[in-house]
């Protein structure tokens, strides 16, 4: 072995000492590069990831954003997330709010493999969850996601069999939310066996809060919608609602024939009078009443609100046009009298009495109807005839139903010329008053009159009461009419009694309306007649039907309490007519009782009348009370009057209501009543 | 072609013949030969390397391609276990190549010009595979689908189904045994 073979191998050696090192260097080199690539890979597959996730949270937010349909948005939001996350199921629930809250199926579903899952579809489509139970309950329960890597590891996972059955492994749900409220949940499945991914659960959260907007854009497009065409007190359609509801009815029965419809205006009796006495909160409260009374009565024919199609009822939309003003809108009306049975029935269920503050209200109600058998081009037409046929019930007397006529026009007519007539008559006061003697059957002497309204509407033309005075309650004209006669009967008996110093102990009967009677400030004004007339309280007679305390006994009790502290009496006028009640009759402090000119013409036709006049009489003695009889006519009448012990009368035998000459005649004569 | 598929390559080379073997086929090839997987390489080079590697072999190029596939789907099976692990047998990775695989691809690399298979099932539970592809490396996705069930410890029978269609797409007949 020589040295040059020595220091070749020594170079060889040295060569493949320095190729390891280069061979290990290129691995290292290589090793970097492999490491770099997988970082740079996991970087880009991430940002890719990302990128998807906010290009799906754009995609649903966009939609989110614009449409109005929160359907059409759910749906989207399936199927976008069905294909972000290729899970082969998305399905929505939503909330039905109650005790417990539920949540049902939607509709709304998506899934790419149909076919594969019909059996969890269908398992899926008929269940309802409570909060708690099951997937979609869990997350109902916390208000958050919720992932099953596997549902057939998960022991609250309900649809196990039918999930197994289509291949179904990983789950997960999470909540929509409108503020910390869960108003629906979505859930997804998937074939593959899958474990908890933050970043997808997180995009999830925040596509909740994105769907949630929708809903409560929705919730409030729908309560604006609502409170629109609804009355705020009772919830009823509003006019607006009836109004258009009507105009299809009208526009449909111009189309075809057999769409026949029916409106009933339904007017409630004395609303007025209990608003004005019992006072606005009662009034709401029986207007809740009536409106809750009308809903049951109602009950059985179908609501226009339903979209099912029974038998033969009629579909029905109740409305509240305002005030105390109801009505009913019946479509399909199965025959053209199923609309008055209706009505009867509605009546029925107001004529009931109603609690109302410890007070016991009698109401009831005036019904006209108009119907598609009159030919109508306009809801506005049909609604005026259904209220001139209102207004003929309630003339006609109340609690009645009244189907239009043409000849109610007519009348319409007549009372909107007597209502601008009443007004004309008060600026040119036309009104005058007439008095009716009231004769002690003792002497024949006159003891005072009664106050009564006429109407000069021409030199020939004069209006008695019962022409006018109902229009003249209805429109409210009544409190300033009523406050004129008191003051004007005042005012003359004051000045008779300074004329006819031989008669200043007569006194003068004023009758006072039920309206009046509610007014605030009905003793302020009695006493300022009396102040300026300068005629003393005792010389004043009120008289008010039973009907006027009847509505709130408390107030009548006080207010008439007022009047006798004042010294002024009062008079309960057609006594037996009304809802006498001795019980409640005992409470008033009535000094005198008029006997209703009613049992006094039946006096000769049976002795029942008789009686009933004694028990009166006898009533009247104990109560410490005087009696009026009204409406005697005839001599018979005084006699049998005087045999039972009747003390005053008044009536045509005795002499007719005369104006104010005949008066001052009479009283020259001292107030005997033989004429000249 | 996207760089991975040089780095596969040139894997499998090395490893059947040897380190030296990859440089002469890329001083054969006139190809440069610094490749990464996140880079995008020209087809050509692809072509060049598999003729000088069958020139080497004495085979048609066709058969370079078959046995590439064959040798490279294990060493992805390593890279890219998740892939993998999802499926149970080689048909249903096979199927999973359109929706998820190279979606993967495509993750990486936007615009990434993958390959579409066209899945038909035949009676015996085999596969029709229609291959639509702006390149012509059917037999390269034969190697592929049986280095696949290789990968699967199955055992499968590949024909190219002579005469396609005209308008139709070259197509693979694929059984399992």
């Amino acid at each position: 072995m020589d040295l040059t073979q020595e220091s070749t191998d020594a170079d060889t050696a040295n060569l493949l000492i320095q190729v390891g090192k280069l061979q290990r260097r290129l691995d290292r080199e290589r090793r970097a590069r492999l490491e770099a690539e997988a970082i740079a890979e996991k970087g880009l597959r991430e940002l890719y990831d990302r990128q998807q996730q906010l290009l799906l949270l754009e995609t649903i937010a966009t939609q989110a954003n614009q449409s109005t349909s929160v359907e059409e948005t759910f749906r989207l939001a399936l199927v976008e997330i069905c294909r972000y996350t290729n899970w082969s199921l998305g399905h929505m629930y939503d909330v039905v709010a109650g005790e417990p809250s539920r949540l049902v199926p939607s509709r709304i579903w998506h899934t790419p493999s149909r076919a594969a899952l019909l059996p969890f579809l269908d398992d899926t489509l008929t269940r309802e969850f409570l909060p708690g139970e099951g997937l979609p309950g869990r997350v109902y329960a916390s208000r958050m996601a919720a992932w099953l890597p596997d549902v057939a590891q998960d022991d609250n996972f309900v649809r196990h069999a039918t999930a197994r059955q289509c291949g179904l492994r990983a789950g997960l749900g999470f909540p929509v939310l409108v503020g910390k409220e869960v108003v629906a949940v979505l859930e997804f499945f998937s074939f593959d066996k899958l474990q908890p991914d933050a970043q997808l659960l997180t995009v999830l959260s925040q596509i909740g809060t994105q769907l949630g907007r929708v809903i409560e854009r929705q919730q409030s497009e729908q309560k604006l919608i609502h409170d629109a065409s609804h009355d705020p007190l009772t919830g009823l359609p509003n006019r607006l609602l009836f109004l258009d509801r009507l105009s299809r009815a009208v526009a449909r029965r111009q189309r075809h024939a057999f769409a026949s419809y029916a409106v009933l205006f339904i007017d409630l009796d004395r609303f007025k009078l209990i608003n004005d006495s019992l006072g606005h909160s009662a009034g709401d409260q029986l207007l809740c009443e009536i409106a809750r009374r009308l809903v049951d009565a109602l009950g059985t024919e179908r609501s226009a609100d339903k979209t099912s199609a029974e038998g033969s009822s009629a579909a029905h939309t109740l409305a509240r046009l305002g005030g105390d003003e109801f009505t009913v809108l019946l479509e399909e009306i199965p025959h053209p009298s199923a609309a008055v049975e209706i009505a009867e029935r509605l009546l029925l269920a107001l004529r009931q009495p109603i609690l109302l503050d410890g007070h016991e209200v009698h109401t009831g109600a005036s019904i006209g109807i108009a119907s598609s058998a009159t030919e109508y081009a306009s809801a506005d037409d049909i609604m005026r005839d259904a209220d001139l046929a209102m207004y003929r019930a309630k003339t006609q007397g109340r609690g009645r139903v009244a189907i239009f006529d043409p000849t109610l026009h007519d009348l319409a007519v007549e009372r909107l010329s007597v209502e601008s007539g009443l007004r004309r008559a008060m600026r040119d006061k036309e009104f005058v008053l007439h008095y009716q003697p009231i004769i002690a059957l003792e002497t024949d002497t006159v003891v005072g009159f009664e106050a009564l309204l006429r109407w000069q509407r021409g030199p020939t033309d004069l209006a008695l009461p019962a022409e006018f005075i109902s229009i003249a309650e209805d429109t409210g004209m009544i409190v300033f009419i009523g406050a004129w006669v008191i003051q004007e009967a005042c005012m003359n008996m004051a000045r008779w009694h300074r004329e006819y110093p031989a008669t200043d102990q007569l006194s003068i009967s004023v009758n006072v309306s039920p309206r009046q009677f509610t007014q605030p400030d009905f003793v302020a004004m009695i006493k300022q007649a009396l102040n300026l007339s300068g005629l003393a309280p005792k010389f004043l007679r009120l008289e008010i039907t039973e009907g006027v305390t009847f509505h709130n006994a408390e107030r009548a009790i006080v207010v008439l309490e007022h009047l006798r502290d004042l010294g002024v009496r009062i008079s309960i006028d057609d006594f037996g007519t009304g809802y006498s009640s001795l019980s409640y009759l005992h409470r008033l402090p009535f000094d005198t009782l008029k006997i209703d000119r009613s049992f006094i013409t039946a006096m000769l036709e049976g002795n029942e009348s008789r009686a009933i006049i004694q028990s009166i009489l006898a009533l009247a003695r104990n109560m410490k009370m005087e009696v009026v009889a009204e409406g005697t006519e005839l001599a018979t009448h005084v006699a049998a009057l005087r045999d039972m012990g009747c003390k005053y009368a008044q009536g045509f035998f005795f002499s007719k209501p005369v104006d104010m000459p005949g008066v001052q005649a009479l009283l020259q004569r001292g107030g005997s009543l033989a004429g000249p | 072609m996207k760089g991975i598929v040089f780095n596969l390559l040139e894997e499998v080379v090395i490893q059947e013949f040897g380190p030296d073997v990859w440089d002469d086929l890329l001083d054969e090839a006139q190809v440069g030969g610094a490749y990464t997987s996140l880079g995008n390489y020209p087809d050509t080079d692809m072509n060049a390397l598999v003729a000088a590697a069958a020139a080497k072999l004495g085979k048609p190029p066709e058969d370079v391609l078959r046995w590439f596939g064959q040798q490279a789907m294990p060493l992805l099976a390593k890279r890219y276990p998740s892939l993998f692990v999802q499926h149970t047998n080689s048909r249903s990775f096979v199927l999973s190549v359109n929706s998820i695989i190279h979606p993967e691809v495509r993750k990486l690399y936007p615009g990434a010009d993958c390959p579409f298979f066209h899945f038909t099932d035949t009676a015996d539970d085999g596969l029709t595979i229609g291959y639509e592809s702006s390149r012509d490396l059917l037999a390269l996705a034969q190697g592929f689908i049986e280095g696949a069930a290789q990968v699967y410890q199955e055992e499968v029978e590949i024909k190219q189904l002579v005469c396609p269609h005209s308008g139709s797409f070259p197509s693979l007949r694929v059984e399992w045994t």
